[in-house]
């Protein structure tokens, strides 16, 4: 039998291993981190020509891709689109971005110029541009459109927003921040083929009164449009000539205005907010759309003036737009903006 | 995977002290000495004080059950081992990032942070609560060698017999046991009649085992004057002083050995938590660096907490571990379709790890049914069937020398085949006597058809029965058609021998000379160096002058011949080996796996079935071998020359570890024979040393250690005690070796499988993580949402993950040597830089230009967003586009999900590549093809749960996703692409190279 004990047996060699500190640098075989010179070249060399190759096959494809993408129209309009046919609604001034973020709150004190000022220069700066925007563009493209004078957007001009009409709301009273009766910018977000929906016309494109009534009433009904705004939509209807020669597009052109109503959120902010004063007028005139890229395109607005806010609280104010195919929607917050106003 | 987190249970006692063999002198002792060491009256038993004092000193007679980990303790462990840690702090980072929110911000918050902590939390529960139940099955190895222990005794105390519990005996009572009764403590026995013992639980023998009062062996084992705890008395009474209880009985200790073995770590196991470790420290890392980055880059601490959360879930790849469980439980229950039953999941890979098998002889590998195998008449030996079919040779059963013989093996038998076993085939039958009885019986039934028709016709007049003291066996029958009587004799060859005096050749009876005896010799030794063992048989017609029939033989007092008769030939036999065992031994051989035979049988019988299984090749000999062919002594013989050894119990006790290290290493075909179940125990630990994986079969209650302590225990199905099956991890259905080589491939494949596994799903993490990494050091809106990460990782990359477990093996795995479990790893750097640094990074790119694609679609060219963050996620700006329309907040985040979306759908495309490339690791798909049908059913499956999640009403808005355009499902079309023909060239420049290239070096995972 056998015995492991007779020398002829050979022990075997039992090797040592040094761990991490031999796995950052090997004398003996001269490696680092497990790897010699050579094999580290080697993988650095490998992984630069298999990245650069990568970009190269991603840089094709999106090359490819670029060349199907029209630069002057979107690919997807409208319905088809994901920004959709509902605009957003926006206010100026706005917080300081920088500070807090997610602000809405136009907290300033009346009579200390550090203060509203902040706000008003925003505004100044706005109506500015969009005068100077007029002259730069020259009269090629922008026109001076009315209600009344057929002239509209088209795919290559554009409408002049006027900024001399806008009465009480312009920079030498500071847009009223100085005296705690501030003027709210309020704009439509720009969506690429979009155009208000007239109220009062049937399916054969047909205007009349009572389908204005209806409509207005089914706005009440399912958009909670203000009665007070469906009267006034009303109104200016009525005031209308019927004698004028362009009577019927004048019509049409203003029940296409996109209406603007400002409000208290709740209750006591309806009692807090005072008297609402819309400038030029309650909505933005319907021949600004469509939005076509048009050289010189100006946003439309209009600017809200809170007549007698409550000072010392604040109020949540709320505006809304309205049209045809206008929803305002309060969780998507699309065609409605939503802003705090505190005066101290 | 519940095995990751072994805790070890401190053993109550020395291991050691269990290990080395019994040292008990109690049987050898003198009975006054007896009474002396133990205070009693071998008469009147212990006294009532005496018992009293006892019972203190020495405790109750009952075992000890380990200390158990409480189910509590255990749910807890899985529920916060693996990756659940991280994942918890993922959870409650979002809880403190909600909190901090609804702190600043009141009801405006946003739930996003609390739904994803909800999210991660029920994962995290959910996979605990999973892999605890898979757990639960743990052993309870302590409850089985409970129900051994005998319930009640009958003792004899103070001169009284009482009934006791079996528990409350004590050393030195004296204790009655009947037949059927358990043997309640270890005793020795006093007075015996006809007393037998089952040992075979503890021993292995299957016999039993009489017991008497006399002292027979120095070793406890197998003197007959003690009985032993928990064994079963079959026949007769006895009266015994009781000298072990409780541990210290030789059961207790084998039970104490096994279950206080700690049991290292499943291979899988190990390997798994090495993958989780780099997976952990990876995401710690990149957690940690990118929320500082983000701190710096002057984001506030809310995001920059946000920031980490979404690079942890994106890196740990939550579905991977459900993934690992059922692809081995799928193995697992194909295992048991072909007869291995695995008790502990991760041991379906730890066979396919196994590098030595340390096997048992009796049974596995051989059929443990004694058969002839070889007959020697007409001085020839021929060679008799042993397979378990019937398909071996066949010999002429027409010649006279061999009818001499098999009247002469008919007749001289007492064993006969138990009533009702008519259907069964003959060697399946059970027997009453021994085994060479039986085998004698069973090889002349299939000769002869009709062994009772022929002993009816040769009726039985007198019988000498089998004694040690003569080694032979007569019997004298009345000659059919004849009036003779009729003389056989069978027993110990040379003993026959020496009562003949001639021998029957070629139908004539010729002098038993010179050479007939040497010819005799040399069959003998033949037969005897097989491992065989040898039967003479003789007979002798008796004169019907002398002996008449009706002639009243004597068997007490011999009044007939019994010397001078006729030799007619002889037989031997052998335990034989199962058919598929020599394939299957070559097998494990080709597969570099090293057989070990380890049995309690004698070394020439063990070396011979070695031989013939190819356990002992035959080109390799033993050091005796190589001493007795160049006529050296054995000490001057070079033991390295020998491949082979056939080792001793005797010598292995002598042995120290480093001696049997040198002889593990120093032979590659290696037997053990006379050894005891404490040496089984030595071997496989000497086997681990070596840094060898080790597989044990056994079978009795002596093995459970051994099997315990081994990588993975196999038990046997039919002949395995239930002890045994407990302490093992897989359990042969049909005892059979080969079913062990079965079980070793399917654990390579599933290796390999799990491998690719890991490979497909790791590689989605790196377009996982990198839209995070570019949302912050970009500032480009966020390409990827946290909770669709977990959508591909829960939901699109499961199936297909599972399904790699169903794909064939890519070449012949069992041509390979086993995995050396410190250098093939499951997760290696080779399969990191494929996932991560190569396939990964496509990945990314796909998602990316899918992501870039439809920003630019709708207005917003990669030159617009970068550094667009922070507008982008202002609530109140509208931001606008190239074509200057102007997208409010709730716009932009439409916008953003469609391209997460995207994202998502892109990755699902480019995982089709990535499936599709996993399946191999070297071979084109073209040689592999495409019939995992399970894999093509994940690949429709993938696609068909992202369109779900994408187009189904509400589910998509849960989970912020967006009904795709259609033609956005093909951006990542190229990518998919462009990831397999760089694969199938990757794999192509593998197979064209030879080994060891720089692509293999780099890329072989």
């Amino acid at each position: 039998m056998v015995d492991p004990k007779s020398k002829k047996y050979s022990s075997p060699s039992k090797s040592a291993n040094n761990g991490f500190k031999e796995f950052l640098y090997n004398t003996k075989d001269g490696t680092v981190m497990g790897r010699t010179g050579s094999s580290w070249g080697k993988i650095i060399l490998f992984y630069i020509i298999f990245y650069a190759g990568l970009a190269s096959f991603f840089c094709l494809n999106f090359y490819i891709f670029y060349l199907t993408l029209n630069m002057d129209e979107p690919k997807f309009q409208l319905d088809e689109s994901l920004i959709g046919t509902n605009p957003g609604l926006g206010f100026r001034p706005m917080p300081d971005p920088d500070r807090s973020p997610d602000s809405t709150l136009i907290w300033f004190r009346r009579n200390v110029p550090s203060d509203y000022l902040f706000w008003s220069k925003q505004l100044e700066v706005f109506v500015d541009e969009t005068d100077t925007g007029k002259k730069d563009a020259g009269s090629v493209n922008l026109q001076a459109c009315t209600l009344d004078n057929d002239k509209r957007a088209t795919s290559i001009t554009a409408c002049q927003v006027k900024v001399d009409n806008l009465e009480y709301c312009n920079k030498n009273n500071a847009f009223g921040f100085s005296r705690g009766e501030p003027c709210i910018l309020i704009k439509l977000n720009k969506i690429y083929g979009w155009v208000p929906e007239p109220y009062g016309f049937d399916e054969r494109d047909r205007f009349s009164e009572a389908q204005l009534r209806d409509d207005l009433d089914k706005e009440i009904r399912e958009k909670h449009m203000p009665v007070d705004l469906k009267y006034h939509i009303l109104n200016e209807t009525r005031g209308l000539d019927p004698n004028t020669k362009n009577f019927d597009s004048h019509r049409r052109m203003l029940l296409s205005t996109v209406w603007i109503n400002c409000d208290g959120e709740n209750v006591a902010d309806t009692e807090n907010i005072g008297q609402i004063n819309y400038y030029p007028f309650r909505g933005i005139a319907g021949y600004y759309f469509p939005f076509l890229k048009q050289q010189g395109y100006q946003s439309p607005f209009i600017l809200v003036e809170l007549k007698n806010p409550m000072p010392g609280v604040v109020i949540n104010v709320e505006c809304k737009a309205f049209a045809r195919n206008v929803k305002p929607d309060r969780l998507a917050r699309l065609a409605t903006t939503h802003f705090e106003i505190l005066i101290d | 995977m519940g095995c990751i987190v072994q805790k070890c249970q401190k053993p109550q006692r020395d291991l050691n002290e269990l290990k080395g063999e019994l040292e008990l002198d109690d049987h050898k002792i003198s009975l006054e000495e007896l009474c002396q060491r133990y205070d009693t009256d071998l008469e009147n038993g212990l006294k009532a004080d005496a018992v009293a004092t006892n019972r203190a000193k020495y405790g109750p007679n009952a075992l000890t059950p380990p200390p158990r980990t409480p189910e509590w303790v255990k749910l807890l462990l899985n529920l916060f081992g693996g990756f659940a840690g991280l994942l918890w702090v993922g959870g409650i980072l979002c809880f403190i990032a909600y909190g901090v929110e609804i702190a600043s911000k009141g009801n405006q918050a946003e739930n996003d942070n609390l739904w994803l902590g909800i999210v991660l939390v029920v994962v995290v529960c959910l996979s605990g609560i999973f892999s605890y139940f898979q757990e639960a099955k743990s052993n309870s190895i302590m409850e089985s060698f409970k129900n051994l222990v005998p319930q009640f005794a009958t003792a004899i105390r103070d001169g009284e017999t009482v009934t006791v519990h079996a528990e409350e005996l004590t050393l030195g009572d004296v204790v009655l046991v009947k037949f059927g009764d358990r043997v309640p403590a270890d005793i020795r026995v006093l007075e015996a009649s006809q007393f037998k013992v089952d040992n075979s639980s503890l021993t292995g023998e299957s016999e039993p085992q009489s017991r008497g009062p006399e002292m027979t062996h120095e070793n406890p084992l197998e003197t007959k004057n003690l009985a032993f705890f928990s064994t079963n008395a079959v026949e007769g009474t006895c009266k015994g002083v009781v000298v072990r209880i409780g541990d210290n009985t030789v059961m207790g200790r084998i039970a104490g050995l096994a279950s206080g073995l700690t049991t290292g770590q499943t291979p899988i196991g190990a390997e798994i938590e090495r993958f989780i470790h780099i997976i952990t420290g990876v995401a710690v890392f990149l957690g940690v660096t990118f929320g500082i980055l983000a701190l710096a880059l002057g984001y506030v601490w809310i995001d920059a907490v946000v920031f980490v959360i979404g690079i942890i879930v994106a890196n740990v790849p939550e579905g991977l571990l459900a993934t690992v469980t059922v692809a081995l439980s799928l193995t697992a229950k194909r295992m048991a379709q072909k007869n291995c039953l695995v008790k502990n999941l991760e041991a379906v890979e730890t066979l396919g790890s196994t590098s030595t098998i340390c096997s048992d002889k009796t049974g596995t590998l051989t059929q443990n049914r004694m058969t002839v195998a070889h007959m020697w008449y007409n001085l020839k030996v021929v060679e008799a069937d042993t397979t378990e079919n019937q398909s071996g040779a066949a010999y002429d059963v027409t010649n006279e020398g061999f009818k001499a013989l098999c009247r002469c093996a008919t007749l001289c038998s007492r064993a006969e085949f138990k009533g009702g076993q008519e259907s069964i085939p003959i060697l399946q039958r059970e027997v009453n006597g021994d085994a060479s009885e039986a085998a004698l019986l069973k090889c002349m039934e299939i000769v002869t058809h009709d062994i009772k028709g022929i002993r009816a016709n040769n009726k039985k007049v007198c019988e000498v029965p089998f004694n040690s003291t003569n080694k032979y066996q007569v019997s004298i029958h009345e000659l059919e058609n004849d009036n003779r009587n009729l003389l056989v004799m069978k027993g110990a060859a040379e003993r026959i021998l020496d009562r003949c005096s001639t021998i029957f050749v070629d139908g004539s009876e010729k002098n038993m000379d010179a050479a007939m005896k040497s010819a005799f010799e040399k069959a003998y030794m033949d037969l005897g160096g097989l491992g065989e063992r040898v039967l003479g048989f003789c007979d002798m017609v008796l004169p019907a002058d002398k002996y008449p029939k009706g002639y009243k033989f004597n068997n007490e007092d011999v009044n007939f011949p019994i010397t001078g008769l006729r030799f007619v030939g002889l037989m031997s036999m052998i335990d034989p080996p199962r058919a598929a065992v020599p394939d299957a031994v070559s097998k494990c051989r080709s597969a570099g796996i090293k057989v070990i035979m380890v049995t309690g049988d004698h070394p020439i019988t063990a070396k011979a079935i070695a031989r013939n299984v190819g356990i002992i090749s035959p080109e390799n000999s033993t050091v005796e071998e190589i001493a007795e062919r160049t006529g050296l002594p054995v000490e001057q013989v070079d033991p390295a020359e020998a491949k082979a050894a056939v080792i001793h119990g005797g010598q292995l006790k002598d042995m120290s570890p480093d001696d049997i290290d040198i002889i593990l290493n120093t032979h590659s075909e290696i037997v053990f024979a006379r050894t005891s179940p404490q040496q089984k125990l030595i071997i496989v630990e000497g086997c681990q040393r070596n840094g060898a994986i080790v597989a044990v079969t056994g079978d009795g209650v002596n093995d459970s250690p051994a099997l315990k302590k081994a990588d993975i225990g196999v038990a046997m199905g039919i002949a395995g005690s239930d002890v045994s099956k407990q302490a093992a991890d897989m359990i042969l259905l049909d005892d059979n070796f080969a079913s062990i080589v079965v079980g070793v491939e399917e654990g390579r494949l599933i290796f390999d499988n799990l491998k690719k596994s890991i490979a497909y799903t790791l590689t989605s993490n790196i377009p996982e993580i990198s839209p995070f990494l570019m949302f912050i050091v970009a500032s480009i809106p966020l390409p990827l949402g946290t909770i669709t990460i977990l959508c591909i990782d829960l939901g699109t990359d499961m199936i297909p993950a599972i399904s790699l477990a169903y794909e064939r093996p890519e070449s012949d795995i069992m041509k390979r040597k086993p995995r050396n479990s410190k250098r093939d790893k499951l997760v290696n750097e080779r399969l990191i830089s494929m996932a991560y640094g190569q396939i990964g990074m496509m990945q990314a790119v796909a998602g990316f230009f899918s992501y870039f694609v439809i920003m630019a679609e709708n207005g917003f060219l990669p030159k617009n967003l970068f550094g667009i963050r922070e507008d982008w996620d202002n609530k109140v700006k509208s931001v606008q586009d190239h074509w200057g329309q102007e997208w409010t907040f709730k716009q932009r985040k439409h916008l953003e999900y469609a391209c997460q979306t995207a994202f998502f759908v892109a990755i699902v495309v480019v995982q089709w590549a990535d499936l599709i490339i996993s399946k191999t690791r070297k071979n084109s798909i073209f040689q592999q093809g495409m019939t995992n049908w399970t894999l093509n059913f994940g690949l429709v499956f993938e696609t068909c749960l992202a369109a779900f999640l994408c187009y189904t009403p509400y589910i998509n808005a849960g989970l912020k996703m967006i009904p795709l355009m259609s033609q956005w499902w093909f951006l990542a079309i190229p990518f998919s692409l462009f990831i397999w023909v760089y694969d199938e060239t990757r794999r192509l420049l593998l197979r064209s190279y030879p080994p060891g290239g720089w692509v293999e070096q780099e890329t072989y995972y």
